[in-house]
């Protein structure tokens, strides 16, 4: 009973830290955009301000006989209305010689047009130059541009004044938030570690610069050993590559990982961004992108029913904080939510050079550019560690040394270490910092590019041996 | 002058903003369906049976959308929706009759129901999917049916179930058909926005995810369990209402309505229509069961020899699905794009006939 009573409080405690973490996220990374919001806001409020100050003062204007910008606009378009008229009559009467052959009553008909015409021009350039009480208009007319001129100014101190203290304000909030958000999740964490006192074995079992670590991992189907008692570790921030003939057992392990597969034998450690020690064989498929492993798949497996941004939005659905009831009726958070993600996705998008297909549908774009969506699909959860299933498969020399230079990038610019696996030996070599080899499921070695390339076991086991 | 041609433009922009928001569809709908009470109220004699079968296509409507939501976004397909329907119609109706209870405390309670029968039905299309799923709900279907029909102290058997007033405010209403007719229209206003939300929000992209790849959709963090619970809560939940405003509106609820038939022409009317947009269900389940009821029972041909009917709209199905496997929402929308392009076409036509080609 009383173990029961543990585990139903310590879920309850996972889930408490997991709710912080996001909430934590949250605040932390969207605090500029929300500003930048408000800046926004402000710069269109002055701008209609303006352009409400344009159509006052236009009568004042006329009145005053200042044929400044706008008079000479509005007399040019109109000026251009009449000709466009002459224009397409005089291309009608054209058609109609053409047609009959009747040169005098064309040229009756061209005259009287052209009368018209310049009878009209006359009239409208009366229009404009006509003003009375001259002196006394263009005092009003300076008048109202002074009014306008300190409204406009009011306006825009106050707004400023107003962003200034709203963003201060909000700052010193979110950080008053955030401190307390964090002096929170530590005591709950403390409360937590409490219950895993039998688990603090955890912290030594993997080494703090280690993210990975798979400890003598067995997946049996059957009589079939996928992968044999296999153990190795990735560091932080580097790329580490898996290789290995057909059918030895490399995206068996990946799926071991992401928990697709439940392995027969063996521990998979991990540390999370907290530097927490997890051990993975706890955790369900759906919870492993929390802790901030993301994964691609051999084959694309994009959701062809949506655009390529929603394809991006999809990948940060665990990051929505909102509830169902929430998005039934359409809340302001999940508006807010919902724009901060998309410029979120836009930014990554924008980083891989993708933004020219944000609004088309995957169905029909070349795999590269499908294998690419897929990769910055991983970036939108911050994540830690990126498990990459044959990147390259499908692709051609010139998308290959694009591909490289993208992980390279992903790696340097999201703080991301990765984890790959792959049959083109150049892009590995190329690209990775560790590499692994294992054959039917047994590591055969593990070293640097240039040591895998000389070892003996690993040529035997590609080539074959005597 | 400038001033009043940017007023204008001005006033265009605005109008291009009202007439583009996504709820500007639902709004005319609505106005559509209560210009004929009003033309009614003003004097024109409209049959009773064109109104009818115009306020059983708007329930009909409501359901299939929560069908849509099930069958288009979470890719279940699910044979059960009449079973549902029917204890939405008995609910009620036994609830009423016996005990009193007032509607909104029928609405609370099978609102409560449908969400415990929902969440049972989901349970089971963990472990089943596809055509398994639909055998299993047909088979629970039949058991509602089977209920329905000998649990005679509830569902007074085969006879039917009479149910001629409500309780509103602890008072016994005797509601007119034509003020429930205007109630309807209004719940189905604020139905057919809430799925819009629902289906352009995450929790609609989450069941598409589920429904293209189950196994990116976990990798991104979607937890199958709980979105196939909640689309068979929310398919549950819009099969009792619709029950229940099938009651309030008809006053009558028979066994033998809520037979296989039935959810295989909710299935065929989403199927029809276009299983992902809202159009495409309203105009689905209007050729479906609308043009039956509104308008061929009209025509005398049709009242004659009523076989008529139903070969024409099968035919109708056949063609539709033949041609337009996007359903007819796909059919409006490619409509659409060609008629701009050849109302473009003829407007360059005429220009050059009138004005002469260009040099």
């Amino acid at each position: 009973m009383a173990k029961m009573i543990d585990s139903i409080l310590k879920y309850y405690l996972m889930k408490q830290i997991d709710h912080l973490e996001t909430k934590i996220a949250f605040l932390s990374e969207y605090q500029p955009i929300l500003i930048e919001g408000k800046k926004a806001i402000l710069t269109s409020k002055l701008e209609k301000l303006a352009f409400k100050q344009k159509h006052q003062l236009l009568p004042y204007a006329i009145q005053a006989g200042k044929i400044d910008d706008y008079l000479k606009e509005a007399k040019a378009f109109e000026i251009k209305k009449v000709e466009e008229k002459f224009f397409w009559s005089h291309r009608a009467l054209k058609q109609s010689l053409k047609r009959n052959q009747n040169q005098a009553a064309y040229d009756a008909s061209l005259a009287s047009i052209t009368s018209k015409k310049d009878e009209n021009i006359i009239t409208i350039e009366a229009k404009y130059a006509a003003s009375s009480n001259l002196q006394e208009a263009i005092q009003a007319y300076e008048l109202v541009v002074s009014n306008q001129k300190n409204e406009f100014d009011q306006l825009k101190t106050r707004l400023e004044k107003n962003y200034d203290v709203f963003a201060t304000n909000k700052k010193q909030l979110l950080e008053t938030k955030l401190s307390k958000l964090n002096d929170k999740l530590q005591t709950t964490m403390k409360q937590f570690h409490r219950f895993k006192s039998a688990d603090n074995q955890l912290e030594s079992m993997i080494e703090p610069d280690t993210l990975l670590k798979l400890d003598n991992l067995s997946m049996h189907f059957g009589g079939l050993k996928a992968v044999d008692e296999l153990s190795f570790s990735v560091k932080k921030g580097e790329i580490f590559g898996l290789i290995g003939p057909n059918g030895a057992g490399k995206t068996t392990v990946f799926n071991c990982i992401t928990r697709f597969y439940k392995a027969t034998s063996g521990q998979i450690y991990y540390r999370n961004h907290l530097n927490e020690p997890l051990n993975l064989n706890q955790f369900v498929v759906h919870n492993v992108i929390k802790e901030g492993i993301v994964r691609t798949f051999q084959n694309v497996e994009l959701i062809w029913e949506l655009p390529i941004l929603e394809n991006l939005l999809v990948a940060g659905h665990t990051l929505y904080r909102t509830g169902f009831i929430g998005q039934l009726f359409n809340s302001r958070r999940i508006k807010r939510e919902e724009m901060i993600m998309r410029q979120k996705a836009l930014k990554i998008l924008s980083d891989l050079g993708l933004l020219a297909y944000q609004y088309s549908y995957p169905i029909g774009l070349p795999y590269g550019i499908l294998k690419k969506i897929e990769l910055a699909r991983t970036l939108m959860v911050n994540p830690q560690l990126i498990i990459l299933d044959e990147p390259a498969a499908g692709l051609n020399d010139a998308e290959t040394n694009n591909l490289a230079h993208t992980i390279k990038k992903i790696r340097d610019d999201y703080q991301a270490t990765i984890f790959l696996v792959e049959h083109d030996m150049g892009l590995v070599m190329e690209i990775c910092d560790t590499v692994c080899a294992i054959s039917f499921g047994k590591k055969l070695a593990i070293g640097t590019p240039k040591e895998i390339q000389s070892s003996k076991v690993v040529r035997e086991a590609y080539l074959g041996g005597e | 002058m400038l001033y009043t041609v940017n007023r204008h433009l001005e006033r265009k922009a605005k109008l291009h903003q009202v007439m583009h928001h996504p709820y500007f569809g639902f709004f005319v709908l609505g106005f559509l369906l209560l210009l004929v009470q009003i033309i009614r109220i003003s004097g024109v004699n409209i049959p009773t049976t064109v109104l009818r079968g115009l306020g059983l296509t708007m329930i009909y409507i409501i359901i299939a959308l929560g069908f849509s939501i099930l069958l288009g976004y979470a890719g279940l397909a699910s044979l059960g929706t009449a079973g549902f329907v029917g204890i939405g119609t008995y609910l009620i109706g036994y609830l009423t009759n016996a005990k009193g209870l007032s509607v909104s405390m029928i609405l609370v309670i099978g609102f409560l129901g449908a969400i415990a029968i929902g969440t049972i039905v989901g349970f089971i299309s963990l472990r089943i999917e596809g055509l398994y799923l639909g055998i299993i709900t047909l088979g629970l279907s039949e058991i509602l049916n089977e209920v329905f029909k000998n649990a005679t102290a509830i569902t007074n058997g085969t006879n039917g179930l009479l149910m001629n007033r409500i309780v509103l405010f602890g008072q016994y209403y005797q509601f007119n058909s034509n003020t429930i007719f205007i109630a309807i229209v209004f719940i189905l206003i604020f139905v057919m926005i809430l799925t819009l939300n629902i289906m352009k929000s995450p929790t609609g992209r989450a069941m598409l995810a589920m429904r293209n790849s189950e196994s990116a959709a976990q990798a991104m963090g979607v937890s199958v369990l709980k979105y196939r619970l909640l689309a068979f809560i929310i398919a549950t939940v819009y099969a009792f209402l619709g029950g229940i405003l099938y009651m309030t509106y008809i006053g009558f609820s028979i066994p033998t309505t809520w037979n296989l038939a039935f959810s295989l022409f909710v299935l065929a009317a989403v199927i029809v229509g276009g299983s992902q947009s809202i159009l495409g269900v309203v105009l689905g389940t209007f050729m479906i069961f609308g043009l039956d009821l509104a308008v061929f029972q009209q025509i005398p041909l049709f009242q004659e020899n009523p076989a008529i009917t139903f070969i024409l709209n099968g035919v109708l199905i056949v063609v539709v699905v033949m041609f337009y496997p996007g359903g007819l929402a796909r059919l409006i929308t490619n409509l659409k794009y060609k008629i701009t392009s050849l109302s473009k076409k003829l407007m360059k036509k005429w220009k050059a006939f009138k004005y002469g080609e260009d040099d």
